[in-house]
């Protein structure tokens, strides 16, 4: 009950479009790329600060240890003489501090106001230093902002003992500028940002691999789908990974539901069709066969009888469908045009074919024949010696069911262009001449608008007649 | 003519039975598939009607036996569901026309014309052997244009003989397509109907158009020259 409600509610819909359409989501591609893409930079980002970090709080204890060092080996080089003068040393541990200008600077005060400098701070204002007591160190200090830039210094207290005994307090102080530190941190700085980088480009094209990769059965889907609707396949019939096969089993369920709920509709009516005809032969043909007084009545009831009749012949079109499958059509068209040959074998037809080999018809079988069957009959009825049946299948893009052209042409008298709209007309009998009862065309026009295509007559450029000529547009 | 009706629906069957005895076929009425084959081996009928939707035996079925039987009289089909589907495979599998239900009974009776018509060679209408043309149509007969006027027996015995111009026709065969009631098959009925026949078509006794075969049958002895089609 449920699917017989869900078909006819499909349509509206389908066709209540939104003045503005909403905003496509996100793709899923997109989701991915924009969060692993910030979560990279952050990572990537914590990463260099973390390294630059700890290669900066190295690079500080290293410069402390050497600091210290050259302290303490100025310091062992220090002299005082028995008169309590301190005597400057005549080796230094590092030739930088012999270099004027290098940012390697030891300064030495004393009591009694003794300075010295080591070369490379002659001339430089180090006045901001000051005596330590014997003993007492200041840790790495720095950096601070001198005229000579920014310095790093360590000062150490001792106190020289005279040959009397009479101690001599001394300070020394290594200096160095920052710029040489830093020199070697930014250079490290750049070359851990290249690394990252270079890192963080081949993280995301990784990235991008591995969701393509992942997203591979999400497209196969898609792609299965389209070709369910374009009839090339009957189901979603690869293999799915866990994660879908919920997702494509149920809309297998859904699809086999739609066609069996379709055939079901179609048998239903196709037998009401049937129970209904017999017992309308039997009126028409008692009517016609037994003497009626009232002829005029006798001809009310077997209108109201074709009518009935008509209307049964038109209930089994079923028209365009999402699930369909591919008719092949040149088939169909040789056993219909076989079978008309049979019929009208007294008036010798001969029916040319140029069919498309490809052209594929997206419906129900039945509605083809109809469609087909009742234009070849008519053109077989009014052909006097000729018929053509050109069936072509229109280009469109590979997501798109292709459409389709069909044109029945006969080398009959033709309808005259002011008897079209006529002809067209429904239910309007444009053949009461020949047999039949002009339900035929009806029953064309409601498949070719069940199926939203279109339907045009005209003259036949080649054989003169009548045109019937049905187009199916791609969908 | 003799014609099989298979239609499992009585009111029908029992009214073209009725109908089509009026117009002078002899009519076996059969209501489902299996009393059909039955019929269609025993009896030579000149065309089946047969109603695809029958009890039994389908009247696809129906009509593939009787074809794989051998039997090569024309087949008519009716069809309720009206469907090109049924139409296509009712006359792949050997049926020669289709009717859709509900038919005009006229329709059903030129259909029945054509068909035995066009079985016995004659494409058109109109059966003409020299000056004797016989309208199927009308169901008139003239000699030399003028018309002659015959009962519906002596049409029917005249047409039967004309459908098979040129061969032997049995007494046999006569009596067995021509509606039975209208004598007793072991009387001499029927060559009473024969020469009256020949003195309406052949007054002055020139044409010679029935020739008797001795012991055998009856032979209409003058050429077709209707100037089939092909």
């Amino acid at each position: 009950m449920d699917a017989d409600t869900a078909l006819p509610s499909r349509a509206p819909t389908a066709t209540t479009n939104n003045p503005v359409p909403p905003r496509q989501p996100l793709s899923l591609a997109a989701r991915a790329a924009i969060a692993t893409g910030f979560v990279l930079a952050g990572f990537l980002g914590l990463v260099g600060l973390t390294l630059s970090q700890a290669n900066r709080s190295r690079a500080l204890s290293a410069l402390q240890q050497r600091l210290q060092n050259d302290t303490i080996a100025l310091i062992t080089n220090f002299d005082v003489n028995r008169f309590g003068k301190l005597l400057p040393p005549d080796t230094l541990p590092n030739p930088d501090f012999s270099r004027p200008g290098s940012g390697l600077y030891a300064i030495a005060t004393g009591d009694g106001g003794y300075r010295w400098e080591s070369s490379s701070a002659i001339g430089r204002d180090f006045t901001f230093l000051k005596s330590l007591e014997p003993g007492e160190s200041t840790q790495l200090i720095g950096p601070i902002d001198t005229r000579m830039g920014r310095l790093y210094y360590y000062s150490y207290g001792v106190a020289l003992d005279t040959v009397e005994k009479k101690s001599v307090r001394l300070t020394v102080t290594v200096a160095q500028t920052e710029d040489q530190l830093e020199g070697d941190n930014a250079g490290y700085r750049q070359s851990l940002f290249v690394w990252l980088s270079i890192l963080g480009v081949m993280l995301i094209v990784l990235q991008f691999l591995l969701l393509r990769w992942s997203l591979t059965p999400l497209r196969k889907v898609a792609s299965d789908m389209t070709r369910v609707e374009r009839g090339d396949s009957e189901h979603l019939d690869s293999q799915y990974p866990l994660e879908l096969t919920s997702l494509t089993e149920r809309i297998n369920v859904f699809i086999d539901n739609e066609r069996e709920q379709r055939t079901r509709y179609r048998h239903t009516l196709a037998d009401l069709a049937h129970s209904l005809k017999t017992p309308l032969a039997v009126i028409r043909s008692q009517l016609e066969s037994t003497a009626v007084d009232d002829a005029s009545r006798r001809s009310g009831v077997l209108d109201q009888v074709r009518r009935m009749d008509d209307q049964l012949s038109r209930a089994a079109t079923s028209g365009r469908q999402t699930f369909a499958s591919a008719v092949p059509i040149a088939g169909h068209a040789e056993d219909l045009v076989q079978s008309l040959e049979k019929v009208y074998a007294a008036k010798n037809v001969l029916c040319e074919f140029d069919i498309d080999e490809h052209a594929v018809f997206y419906g129900e079988q039945g509605d083809l024949l109809e469609l087909m069957g009742n234009l070849l009959e008519n053109a077989f009825k009014w052909a006097s010696h000729r018929v053509l049946l050109v069936v072509k299948a229109q280009a469109t893009t590979s997501r798109q069911r292709p459409g389709l052209w069909l044109s029945v042409e006969d080398d009959g008298p033709g309808i005259a262009a002011d008897k079209i709209e006529k002809v067209l007309q429904r239910g309007v009998r444009g053949d009461e001449r020949v047999q039949g009862h002009g339900i035929g065309l009806s029953i064309v026009q409601d498949i070719v608008h069940a199926y939203q295509g279109e339907l045009l007559v005209d003259r036949s450029p080649e054989l003169g007649g009548a045109r019937f000529s049905v187009t199916l547009t791609p969908a | 003519m003799r014609i099989l009706l298979v239609e499992d629906e009585a009111p029908l069957r029992e009214t073209l039975a009725a109908r089509l005895k009026r117009d002078g076929f002899a009519v076996d009425a059969a209501q489902d598939g299996e009393e059909g084959i039955y019929l269609g081996r025993e009896v030579p009928f000149d065309l089946a009607i047969i109603d695809l939707g029958l009890p039994k035996m389908s009247g696809m079925d129906l009509v593939k036996a009787l074809r794989e039987d051998g039997q090569r009289y024309p087949i008519l089909i009716l069809t309720a569901r009206g469907s090109w589907q049924d139409k296509v495979e009712g006359l792949k599998y050997g049926a020669d026309d289709y009717l859709v239900k509900p038919f005009h009974v006229e329709e059903l009776l030129a259909r029945i014309n054509a068909l035995v018509r066009r079985a016995s060679g004659w494409s058109k209408p109109i059966l003409a052997c020299g000056m004797i043309k016989l309208d199927t149509t009308a169901q008139t007969v003239t000699v030399e244009g003028k018309l002659v006027d015959l009962t519906s027996y002596e049409y029917k015995v005249l047409e039967y003989l004309m459908l098979h111009a040129g061969e032997l026709v049995s007494k046999a065969d006569l009596t067995e397509h021509i509606n039975q009631q209208d004598f007793d098959r072991d009387s001499n009925v029927l060559e009473v109907f024969i020469g009256r026949l020949r003195r309406k078509l052949d007054p002055e006794g020139t044409l010679k158009p029935i020739e008797t075969v001795r012991g055998r049958g009856y032979r209409f002895a003058i050429p077709r020259t209707d100037g089939d089609d092909e």
